[in-house]
Order: C-alpha cells, then structure tokens, then sequence
C-alpha cells in the first residue's frame, strides 16, 4: 500500500510537473502600512478620518497596521495571473488586542463601531479580503492585443465616461477588459463590461434587489493618424435590472424589468499644429432613466440623497482648451478652457475622485460642509463635525458626477467636489526662470443649474427630481452637492502663487499663494416665489396667507411663518418672516493667504511648514431662510488658521510620513434682524453643546442656530510607515 | 533711510542683471519628435495617464551658470501631475548618463538596475543624474539599495520640477568632477516613474512583448530588452534620421528563456 502510495504521489509530481509551463514566475510582494492618527476631537470611530456611509465609524484617534501580499505569475508569453490579499484598516485598531473578545452584536445588538465588537465583526477581527483578482491573455492575435478578466480600476477610460474607480482600494472593480489597435497602433480600441458595483453604481447609492446581472458596457476608440492630430469616441451603457414581479410564469425564466439605465457618448480632438499650440476639446451626451418603479420618483426638496436623478433626464457637457506652451516668451505658458457641464449630465461610471476634469482649482478642501466647522446637519443634535474644522488638506479635484467619494480618506488626502452645472471660463497663466515658479488662475463660473423652482414653476418645489444632498450653503462647496431650489450664482475665482528655490545647503523651498473667491446668489430672485402674499406678516402676526407661484404649489412647504415668541419682556417673530426675495441672498467674499517653506534636511529627511490664513466674510441668508431649515447657518464672519508642519523620512525601502496641524479660528454669527433672539435652555445647551443662556433661535424644524461667538481649536497628527517588500 | 534703500535697490538690480550677462557654458542637443518608441517597436502603456509624446525627448540642455550644472529635457507634451507628485510631472522618469573623462574604458558599461541596456567601452558613463518626480531621499535610498555599486556616481538633484514641457534640475558642478563640459559625452534616456517596481528595478517601468495598463510594450517580457523609451542618437541635431540610429542603438536580441543575448549597447552624443 506505502510502495502503490508513493508511485502514485511520483507519477502524480511527474505530471503536474510536465503540466507546468516552463516559463512560469511567481513574484511576490507586499506592503506593509502602519499609520497613527491623533485629535483632540476624540473620535475613535474608525482607523479612517472620514466617511458618510450610515454604520461606519470615523475617528482622529487610532493605530493600527495593514499589510498586502501581491501575487503574480506568468505563464509564459500569453497568460498573466495576478492578486492582492489585503486587510484593512476598518475598525483594527492596536487596541484591539488583535481582535479578540469583543461585544457579540447577535447578543447584545448595535451597530458595531470603534472596534467595540472585537472578532465578532469582520472590520475589526484583522480580517484579510481578497483583491485584485486577474488574468491576463495576450494570445498575440491581430484582432485583439490583450483580454483582462477580474479586477481593474478602468483607467484607461476617460472621467467624464467611464472614470477610474476608487472605492476603498483602486481594485475594487471587476469585469471583462478587451484592448486592441491597428495600423501599428494609430488605431486603438478598448471594450469593457464592468460589473455595476451594487455599493453605490445606481439611485439610491444601490443597484436594487436583483445585482448579479448588472453592469456597465463601455466601448472607446482612438485615431491618432500622425502625433499632431487625434480623435476619439468614447460610449457607455450603464444597466441596472430587477426580476419582474408580475411575471408569475417561472416555467419559461424570469422576466425582467428596467430599474436604471444610463447612456453617455462623449466625442474628442486634439491637435498640435506646432510645438507651441495645443488644441483639444471634448462634447459629451448623456441619457439616464431611473425606474419609480424600482426607485423614489422624486425627493423631499430639501433632503434628497442619491448619486443620480430620479425620473428621466438627458444633457450635454463640453470643454475646450488652448494651451500655449512658448506664450509670447520662453518660461510663459498660458492655458485657457471653457466649460459647460449640464445640470441633468449623468454618468453613473464618471469618475468619483483622483480625477481632475478642470483645469481651475475649484474650491479649498478646508471648507467642505455647511456648518463652520465643516458639520452636516449640525443644527440637530448628534450631528458635530466629522473631520473638524481644518477639513481636507489643499485645493479640491472637480469630477463630473454628484456620486462624489470622499469615503475612508484622512485629512492630509484631497478632496473631490462636483462640477455639475458648472460653465465658465479659465485662464491660468504660469512663468517659470530658473528658480522662480509663479502661476496665476481666474476663474468664472455660472451655473446650468440657476433656476427657479428647480426649473420647473409647474411643479412643486417640496418634491424633486434632483437630490440636493448637503446643499449648497456655509463658505465653501460642499462636495457633492449640485443642487438647490432657487439659484441664481456667479463665481469668481482668482489665485496667484510663487515660489522660490534657494540654493542653500540641500535647498530650500520658499512659497506662498493668495486665493480670492467672490461669489453671489441671489436664489429666489423673483416676487412671485415668495412663500405668503405680500404684507401676511404685519402688526406683530402673520396670518398664513399662502402665495402660489403656480397652482397649488407654493414655497411655504420650505420658508413657514414664525410663531410669536417672548423673551425677556421682548416680543417679536421667532425667526424673520420670508418676505423679501433678499432673505435669502448670498454673498461670499472669501481670502486664502498661504505661505510656507520646505527643505531637504538631511539625505533622508524632507521638512515642510506651512501657514494658511482664511477669512470669509459671508451673507448667506438671514433667519428667513435658515440654510434649508436642515444646517447651521454660517452668516457671519469666519477665520480659519492652519499650521501645517510635514515631514518624510525614508530608510531604504521604508517611508516615514507625517502631517501634523493645529488649526484654529473664531466665527462671528450676523443673522440680520427681524426677529427675537431666544436663550439657550438648558436642554438645547446640553444636547447642542453651546452655553446655557446664550442666544440664538430655534428654526422651523427644531433645530437650533447659536448666536454666540465661536472659538474653533483642533490639534490632529496623521503619521504612517510604509515599508514594501 | 532713503540711501539704504536706494542702495539695497541697486544691489538687487545688479544681482539680478549680472548673471544674465555673465558667459555660461552650455551644451544642448536635439533630438527628433515621434521616437518615443525605444528599438522602433515600443508602446505607451494604456492608462490615460500616459498620454502621447510623455517619454519623447525633444531637447536636451546643460548650462554652467554660479558652479551649478543645470540640465532642462523638453517633452512632447505638457508635463502634468495626476499622482500629485509635488514636482510639477508624474510619470517621467530621465536618466542623464555623463562621460566627463573621455576616456576609454574609465567609468562604467553597465547601465542602471532595470534599464537592460549596456554602454560601450569608449562611451563609458562617469556619472548619471536621475531627474524624478519622486523625493530625493525615496531616490536616493533606492539607489543605494539597488544600484550600490555605482551609487557615488549617481546624483540625485535635490529639487527635480517639471513646468510647460520641460523637465529641470541642478546639481554642483563640483559633483560632476569639474571640467569643461563641452568636452564631455552625453546620453539622455526617458523611463517611467514607477512607484511599485520590481525588487531589481531602479524605480522603472517594465517593458512587456504586450503594453499593460502600466507597463510599456513591444518589447519582450524578459530582461533582455531595453527599457528604455527614447534616447539621444547621431550628432544629437534632431535631425529624423536620429530616429532610426536610435532604433538601431537600442536594438537587442533575447534567448528563448527572456535572457540577453545582446543587451542594447548606448553610445555617447558628443558636440
């Protein structure tokens, strides 16, 4: 039996042995990340500073490690094999104690964050998630160059299409990738068919019930008859399909129906006449439709959340650009574009961030949310900020889809915010002599999406098709949010900086940047929006006399009248009537003031200390309009401080990174007059967290809005050592 | 008060005219668009980041100007920054191989780890100065750990920059030896910025029979092809019959298990 055994298991070495190409290699490697996070806000949420989605954590405190095996092979010539096992940071903090113990959520039930359910939940038992998963075929035909099965980040489409996909890792996507070209390449071709990730890729940020089958088709093609001229086109066709529940005869399978679908085109040029001029443009078409079957028809006006538009909608985008590389001198280079993005553009696979569609700057990470200090909702309890008052570290990236994704990021990461409905224009000069750098922006921007009534004075302004998300009010862009009922804006965004490179021991950086954003909307720009008839409010009452702007349809859903209130012998409206189609203006007059210095310290060590000064002097309504009823309002003055010291240190194949802030500021409240400041009780102190007394005013949804001044005080250190191997 | 500053107005003015009429040494050479394309038959790889004429050398100068030695490599195409490098461009990566003795056989004939290419024994490389968007410490440490040999013939520039087209950096003249530059022999060779390369690679990007993603192709998808995407050739005059003395300087042949039968042999560009 041993004797039979042991020819059997030398037959069996013999044969897989002769079965294994000769040629195959596996590679192994890896990296090993360990990062410590640290505030005085205290989170501990997760070992991640930043995140949205409902049951995850957030957290400026933590430590913890992840490490990523990448495996590889080729079978010679023609197959090429490929995977990452990964865990991941989650809820594994160090605390952990390596994930034993912990609360059993099927026992003693809630949510589980902070890692408090130890290895009783998968974030934070150090669990390992495979990823990257693909083969590789290059079978050396002349009709197709290369077939990738399994993970991808599709970047070789375009942003405005089909954008690289980022979730939590670049791979998280899968599909089928067919690439081919002819006449040696002038001509290419890529084919895709991705599966639609059921996390996010549909309305509602979900695919609906039934998701094996869904998926995203894309198709590209590129001339490039000689190097100065090119062309493309580039298609996708996004389908997200249910089980027909009407379909009662299951002998014959299963009928389906349409939840969403969304269709793009894009055409693009570019051309290079001479070495110091490139052309290049871009038009895209989109077309979605998402099911009120599958889907909500529409949204509360005020509150909608989703990463598309509900209901049928089909726009264009565009931009062009000339960029003049030898303009007038050598070391000027001057680049302009122009830009339209359509309010109804949708596409679903548009890249969501590490994409930068326009050439502006946009916005300054610092300001992401409506509330001073950068909170969501944080005129309701339990809503305080998530990553603080210093919000994200630099400018912000534009992509071209609301479906933003800022998620399990840290605050020394950049920030992404939509361009929907933007259209403008931008001039960015740039100059460069020896060691001096200088580059300069002006930006002006209008908006597709200044309407009124949502565009539609037919309908009413309480139910919509397009989800607002966080809205758009406080100083900066709140990242993902395109939409308002009433807009009527114009930005304008200029921007000068510097640098100097000293020759002075290892060098030493000197730069600075001056940013000015003045921006105006007027929003309900017409009488006949206003929520009560002329003169409803007077004589110390209101009578409730509600004013249509189109039959049955009145904005008195939004802006309700005040009740009368007395506080300390004074008696007067709780808040100011909506009576002026000024309560709602908006003016910003914002100013960024960096400078900083950098230098190589040592062969391995590289520092850098940088300052920035924000002041932004905001009307942003008065108590009429209350930023929607559902945010802090932020008239009012605001500065904003940031000490930002960074360093790296590298020692052979491992890296030392850290960025340590104090950030700090004051924000004064000016919500004009017109009603009855109200005190602080000592339940809205406590469940506010603002002084006992103080004054400030209880809105239409019960929300408070604090008149006293504030003072804003963050410390946060972010380090990480990443070694690969 | 007004004397100081008429005084300190003066100096500036006098600092700043006075190198620009100062004679510096310079050595610049061209070299002919659309060559990008290594031995004749390379590929960019498919990501939209690599976007057509990155890797293509149009122009190479060297200036000696205040004991600095100042290196400007013009692309064809507008240097971008999608990995927010910090430094201006992403995705290039210049090696500036130098002969600063002439002398045959002096220096070295290998190249740098994950280039696959060879120097001939009169063209010789004294030192090479590596122009990346990565940090000079991450350059440094990777030269060290993969190129030791030849590490204190290696400089790294402490400040690397990319702006419009061109690519820029400086290093003391002292650290290239002295000498009269014009004398000297140059090679300029593109690579790619590669943040995960292979244990052996100096940072550069593979080169496959079939382009990937990242990876470039038309060559071989061993070690014995060139990696490298363009290069000088000829006189250096941009002249289009460079191309093909590229392609014929980069040619190389491979055994059937992917090892060099010929490496790729570089020769020095001379004024």
């Amino acid at each position: 039996m041993t004797r039979r055994f042991m020819w059997c298991a030398l037959a069996t070495t013999i044969m897989l042995t002769a079965a294994a190409p000769a040629e195959a290699q596996l590679t192994l490697g890896g990296t090993v990340y360990t990062k410590f996070l640290w505030g005085t806000q205290r989170d501990e949420g997760s070992v991640y500073g930043f995140t949205t989605v409902p049951g995850e954590g957030y957290g400026d405190n933590a430590q913890g490690s992840e490490i990523e095996l990448l495996v590889s092979a080729r079978l010679g010539k023609k197959v090429e094999v490929r995977s990452r096992i990964h865990s991941r940071f989650n809820q594994n903090h160090w605390t952990n104690f390596g994930g034993f113990g912990g609360r059993n959520p099927a026992v003693e039930p809630g949510a589980c964050t902070a890692g408090d359910c130890g290895e009783f939940d998968p974030r934070s038992n150090q669990y390992v998630k495979l990823r990257g998963v693909a083969v590789t075929l290059t079978p050396g035909y002349e009709w197709i160059d290369s077939a990738t099965i399994g993970a991808n980040d599709f970047g070789q489409f375009d942003p405005f299409v089909i954008g690289r996909i980022r979730y939590i890792d670049r791979d998280n996507g899968s599909g089928l990738l067919f690439q081919g070209s002819a006449a040696r390449r002038r001509f290419t071709w890529d084919a895709v068919r991705i599966s639609l990730p059921r996390l996010w890729a549909g309305p509602s940020f979900n695919t609906g019930l039934f998701h094996a089958a869904d998926g995203a088709y894309g198709l590209q093609m590129r001339l490039a008859p000689n190097p100065k001229f090119d062309v493309g086109w580039i298609g996708q066709y996004v389908n997200d399909i249910e089980i027909d529940s009407t379909d009662h005869n299951l002998d014959d399978g299963r009928k389906l129906r349409s939840r969403f679908h969304n269709a793009v085109v894009g055409v693009k040029a570019s051309a290079r006449p001479t070495p110091g001029i490139n052309l290049s443009g871009a038009w895209y078409y989109s077309d979605s439709n998402s099911s009120d079957e599958f889907a909500p028809a529409n949204f509360s006006g005020t509150s909608g959340f989703s990463p598309v538009l509900a209901g049928r909608h089909d726009d264009q985008s565009w931009k062009g650009n000339v960029d003049l590389p030898d303009f007038l001198t050598g070391g000027l280079m001057l680049r302009a574009e122009v830009f339209s993005i359509g309010a109804e553009y949708v596409s679903m696979m548009a890249a969501r961030r590490e994409s930068d569609v326009l050439l502006t700057e946009g916005h300054d990470g610092a300001w992401l949310y409506p509330g001073p200090s950068n909170a969501s909702f944080g005129v309701f309890p339990g809503n305080p900020t998530r990553i603080g008052l210093g919000g994200w570290y630099g400018n912000a990236q534009q992509v071209p889809t609301i479906n933003v994704d800022n998620e399990f990021t840290d605050f020394d990461e950049p920030m992404a915010e939509t361009v929907i409905g933007w259209k403008g224009i931008t001039v960015a000069p740039t100059y460069t002599r020896g060691a001096f750098d200088f580059n300069a922006e002006y930006s002006y921007v209008d908006y597709n999406t200044n309407w009124q009534a949502f565009g539609n004075d037919k309908l009413p302004v309480s139910t919509t098709t397009y989800p607002v998300n966080e809205l758009d009010t406080g100083v900066g862009h709140n990242f993902r949010s395109a939409y308002a009922p009433f807009q009527d804006k114009t930005t304008h965004i200029f921007v000068v900086g510097a640098k100097y490179s000293f020759n002075i021991g290892r060098g030493v950086d000197l730069f600075g940047k001056f940013k000015t954003i003045q921006e105006e909307d007027l929003r309900l720009n017409d009488a006949r929006f206003l929520p009560y008839v002329p003169g409803d409010c007077g004589g110390g009452s209101c009578t409730g006399r509600v004013n249509f702007y189109s039959a049955g349809n009145s904005t008195s859903s939004i802006y309700g009248n005040p009740t009368v209130v007395t506080v300390g012998g004074t008696t007067g409206y709780q808040w100011k009537p909506f009576s002026d189609i000024a309560d709602d203006d908006r003016d910003l007059d914002y100013r960024l003031i960096q400078f900083g210095v950098g230098s190589q310290l040592t062969n391995d060590l590289h520092g850098t200390f940088v300052f920035e000064r924000y002041d932004a002097t905001l009307q942003d309504g008065n108590t009429a309009f209350q930023a929607y009823n559902l945010h802090e309002m932020a008239s009012g003055d605001h500065a904003k401080n940031k000490l930002i010291l960074k360093g790296r240190y590298v020692l052979q194949g491992m890296e030392f990174g850290m960025q340590y802030e104090y950030n700090f500021g004051t924000y004064e409240p000016d919500f004009g007059s017109g009603y009855v400041p109200q005190t602080a009780s000592e339940a809205i102190a406590t469940t506010n967290n603002v002084p006992l007394g103080s004054l400030g005013f209880s809105g239409r949804f019960g929300g408070w809005n604090s008149l006293a001044k504030r003072d804003f005080d963050q410390n946060r250190l972010k380090a990480y050592m990443k070694v690969q191997f | 008060m007004v004397n100081s500053w008429s005084r300190l107005a003066l100096a500036a003015v006098i600092g700043l005219v006075l190198p620009c009429g100062a004679a510096a040494q310079e050595v610049s050479f061209k070299d002919p668009v659309a060559d990008d394309k290594g031995p004749g038959t390379y590929t960019y790889p498919t990501d939209v980041v690599y976007k057509a004429g990155s890797f293509d050398i149009t122009a190479f100068k060297m200036t000696v100007k205040g004991g600095q030695a100042e290196f400007e490599i013009g692309v064809n195409t507008l240097l971008e920054d999608p990995w927010r490098m910090g430094s201006g461009f992403s995705v290039q990566m210049i090696f500036i191989f130098i002969d600063t003795d002439g002398k045959a056989g002096s220096g070295f004939t290998q190249g740098l780890p994950g280039l696959n290419v060879r120097f001939g024994a009169n063209d010789a490389w004294d030192r090479c100065i590596i122009l990346s968007p990565q940090s000079t410490s991450k350059v440094r440490s990777e030269v060290e750990a993969k190129a030791a040999a030849m590490k204190s013939a290696v400089l790294v520039p402490n400040r690397t920059k990319g702006t419009s087209r061109t690519i820029t950096a400086s290093v003391p003249l002292t650290d290239l030896g002295g000498g009269d530059p014009t004398t000297w022999g140059f090679q300029v060779v593109t690579q790619s910025n590669e943040g995960y390369p292979a244990a052996t690679d100096l940072m550069t990007r593979k080169v496959n029979e079939y382009e990937g993603q990242h990876r470039f192709g038309g060559g071989n998808d061993g070690e014995c092809d060139p990696h490298v995407v363009d290069a000088l050739a000829g006189k250096g005059t941009g002249d289009p019959a460079e191309a093909q003395a590229q392609y014929q300087m980069l040619a190389y042949e491979c055994n059937p298990d992917g090892t060099a039968k010929k490496l790729a042999t570089l020769s020095m560009v001379r004024k």
